[in-house]
């Protein structure tokens, strides 16, 4: 398995050419995000002047978030919500982008129609799980026009219950049809000769999959999941719309602090938020660093 | 995340503006308005001089809006004034706004900010932190219409707000009542409840049928408040609420309101949501309506004295949607208010758009088309004026305009309500175990410490 000869040559060019066009990328992160990161590590360290306060540095306002039981729960619902949402997404957009490569009848129609909820809002796709999934929607009307139960509110609870059945669905809705853009577009590019090969030398389907495709599409499977599980850690709408109420997932726990009529509590939202980037951030890291060792074990480095 | 860009963009200011210098007219202006030097033909002048006024108010209410589109935009522009409405989902995000540009530097006559629709918490917090321009309501020639002399007891919602003085700082604009809501094609006259123990017996046959919106939402804490009058132990229902938490102390005020929470605990099971075993409260008005509309729920409960006449007639409720006496004798009533910025750009219009709400036809008309109750006082106007105004309001359905006179009850004093919300978070949504008198403690704590 060697690396095709033409990824190693990189084009370089002089030092001040890299400079340069690093500049309006490095001017966009440094300034509006490093700006925005660096003023919410300071609000939750005690600075914010404007409302009074000011007794940075100030480690009661993460100290208090993180002693708190409640702080826990909704960083376990954060990750679970987040990781069952990427891997149910990823596993069913392997199937399709599996599919998708092969012809079949309709596929050109499949191939159009899986896309749609990428033009779709999140804000749609929440309001249609209500309309479908909640108590008084059309499932559980239906079950109840047909008598199978007696009410609609006899049906089982879809939506806003801890189980968080609403927000992963609304999830897979939306990034499976980005991840199956991303691993098929992989896929594609990839050489089926190898796999074939490996047919030809006896391998099985799942050896095939696990020898010569996975590692073709690692990289696809790479960004997909990561860009998808960043943002499901840090979504807002689904949670607080979908979500089970106290206690909340991170984005919907720092959102009550800054809407408290006390401002003082903005304080506190800001620490959730400096939470909530250190944790993802701290994820991410870890996963990207799995996938370098990923990477390294099958001798890409 | 609205808040969160605001925070961001106060960083943004603080970084790029250095302190300005003060407007000098502006604050000329300011001084000589509020010393009564100023002939009211004068500020109209100066208005038109300033040609617009920024005025931010909740805009989630299309009545409203179409309202003020077309009827307070033109009545102004006829003064010379233009209307910028600056429509907001929180009235907060105004108040946020006023504090992020004072604390950028931006001083008198340099903010964005000429009006607000406000009331309680809010205004307690312009207040609080000296943003106010200062006490204007009884300068404006329309001030006639309100009630002022505090020997007269229905003078007390011009005068307070949510307990804190309003000093002229703020003008009436509105009234409200909050009023629960039945569905008729659900609960019949005869299972209506008329006080909370009849509402724990209907959803102990109807379980899951009623929901009230989760404190801290002001629509929330307002029902709250009126089960901790009902379960007063002292009987005195909302007296004591309107003293401050530093009058009261934290002690007493866990006396008051341990039955009324021993009580919303125990209805938390009943509620919607409460069967299945995960109690639901919608977050906010629009939420509760549309459970109320889809049937989910019996009886919903909310500010709005016509709001039955108006949702009906947009088809937000049900046409078999109707009053209720409930809870009986405790049926909040509060007024909301008109406030400007010790910052505003526009003073002198900020001023004339005042006086132009506190006037009869613009009472009237607001009454007519959004259903609105009067903030100025009837029986200040004149017989003709005040015909005028009994004949543009909204019908009741089910219940009379003397039946819910009969049942009202004052605010909850504004540094209760936020000890109120914090113990309901933590005994009712928490569940906390700790002795309820340690509870009230713990969330008096932060507003008995900066008193």
């Amino acid at each position: 398995m060697t690396r095709p000869a033409a990824r190693s040559t990189a084009r370089t060019g002089e030092p001040w050419q890299v400079a340069a066009s690093l500049v309006p990328i490095g001017g966009v992160l440094g300034l509006m995000l490093g700006g925005a990161v660096l003023l919410a590590v300071a609000q939750s360290l005690g600075f914010a002047p404007w409302y009074g306060i000011n007794s940075f540095p100030d480690p009661s306002y993460l100290a208090g978030l993180w002693g708190s039981k409640g702080f826990w729960v909704s960083v376990g619902l954060t990750l679970y919500y987040s990781l069952a949402a990427t891997l149910l997404a990823l596993l069913l957009a392997l199937t399709t982008a599996t599919l998708l490569v092969r012809s079949f009848p309709g596929r050109a129609v499949f191939g159009a129609l899986y896309r749609l909820p990428l033009v779709v809002p999140y804000g749609v796709g929440i309001a249609l799980a209500v309309i479908m999934m909640g108590n008084g929607g059309l499932v559980s009307r239906a079950f109840a026009a047909i008598g199978w139960i007696d009410d609609p509110s006899e049906f089982p609870r879809l939506l806003n219950t801890h189980a968080g059945w609403g927000v992963i669905a609304v999830y897979v809705w939306k990034q499976l049809p980005f991840m199956v853009v991303a691993i098929h577009a992989v896929m594609v590019g990839a050489d089926r000769e190898q796999a074939e090969a490996a047919v030809v030398l006896g391998a099985s389907r799942w050896d095939v999959f696990r020898h010569v495709t996975l590692p073709q599409i690692a990289p696809g499977i790479l960004s997909a999941t990561l860009i998808c599980f960043a943002f499901n850690m840090g979504a807002f709408e689904a949670p607080f719309i979908l979500g089970g109420g106290y206690p909340d997932t991170l984005p919907v726990l720092a959102w009550r602090f800054f809407n408290d009529a006390d401002y003082t509590m903005q304080l506190r939202g800001m620490a959730v938020v400096v939470s909530i980037a250190a944790l993802t951030g701290a994820l991410v890291l870890a996963y990207l660093a799995a996938y370098r060792a990923y990477e390294r074990s099958i001798g890409r480095a | 995340m609205i808040r969160l860009a605001r925070a961001l963009l106060v960083s943004t200011l603080l970084a790029t503006t250095a302190l300005a210098q003060p407007d000098t007219e502006a604050s000329r202006f300011q001084a000589d308005f509020l010393d009564g030097k100023l002939a009211w033909e004068t500020v109209l002048e100066t208005a038109r001089a300033e040609g617009e006024v920024h005025f931010f108010y909740w805009g989630g209410g299309d009545n409203l809006n179409i309202w003020m589109d077309s009827v307070v935009a033109p009545a102004l522009a006829e003064l010379g004034v233009t209307l910028r409405a600056n429509r907001i989902t929180g009235t907060k995000d105004a108040v946020d706004l006023v504090l992020a540009e004072t604390a950028a530097g931006k001083g008198i006559g340099e903010g964005s900010v000429d009006a607000i629709w406000l009331n309680g918490e809010n205004f307690f917090t312009l207040k609080q932190q000296g943003q106010l321009f200062g006490s204007f309501a009884q300068a404006l020639p329309n001030s006639v219409h309100f009630e002022w002399g505090q020997a007269d007891p229905r003078s007390t919602l011009n005068l307070r707000d949510f307990g804190t003085t309003t000093e002229g700082m703020e003008v009436p604009w509105s009234g409200e009542q909050y009023v629960c809501v039945a569905n008729r094609a659900l609960m019949t006259l005869d299972q209506t409840p008329s006080d909370l123990a009849g509402l724990r017996a209907y959803l102990e046959a109807n379980p899951g049928k009623f929901a009230y919106v989760k404190p801290p939402h002001y629509l929330g804490n307002t029902f709250v408040q009126q089960v901790l009058y009902a379960f007063n132990p002292d009987g005195t229902a909302a007296s004591p609420f309107q003293a401050s938490i530093s009058e009261l102390g934290a002690e007493e005020l866990a006396r008051l309101i341990e039955p009324g929470f021993a009580y919303l605990r125990e209805l938390e099971p009943l509620l919607l949501g409460g069967p299945q075993g995960a109690t639901r409260y919608p977050e906010d008005g629009a939420a509760a309506d549309g459970l109320f509309r889809n049937s989910e729920i019996h009886l919903t409960c909310g500010f709005g004295l016509y709001a039955v006449a108006t949702k009906r007639a947009n088809g937000s409720y049900p046409d078999t949607a109707e009053e209720i006496i409930f809870p009986a004798g405790s049926m909040i009533k509060n007024k909301s208010y008109l406030a400007i910025p010790a910052n505003a750009p526009n003073p002198a219009a900020a001023l004339v758009l005042a006086n132009y709400m506190s006037s009869v036809d613009a009472q009237v008309t607001r009454l007519e088309l959004v259903g609105y109750p009067a903030g100025i006082d009837p029986w200040r106007l004149s017989p003709e004026d005040a015909a005028r105004l009994e004949a543009a309001a909204p019908p009741h359905f089910g219940v009379t305009a003397a039946e819910l006179d009969a049942n009202i009850a004052p605010d909850t004093n504004a540094s209760l309500v936020d000890v109120v919300e914090a113990v309901w978070l933590e005994y009712i949504e928490r569940q906390s175990d700790d002795p309820f008198a340690a509870v009230v403690a713990r969330a008096a704590a932060p507003a008995l410490a900066t008193q």
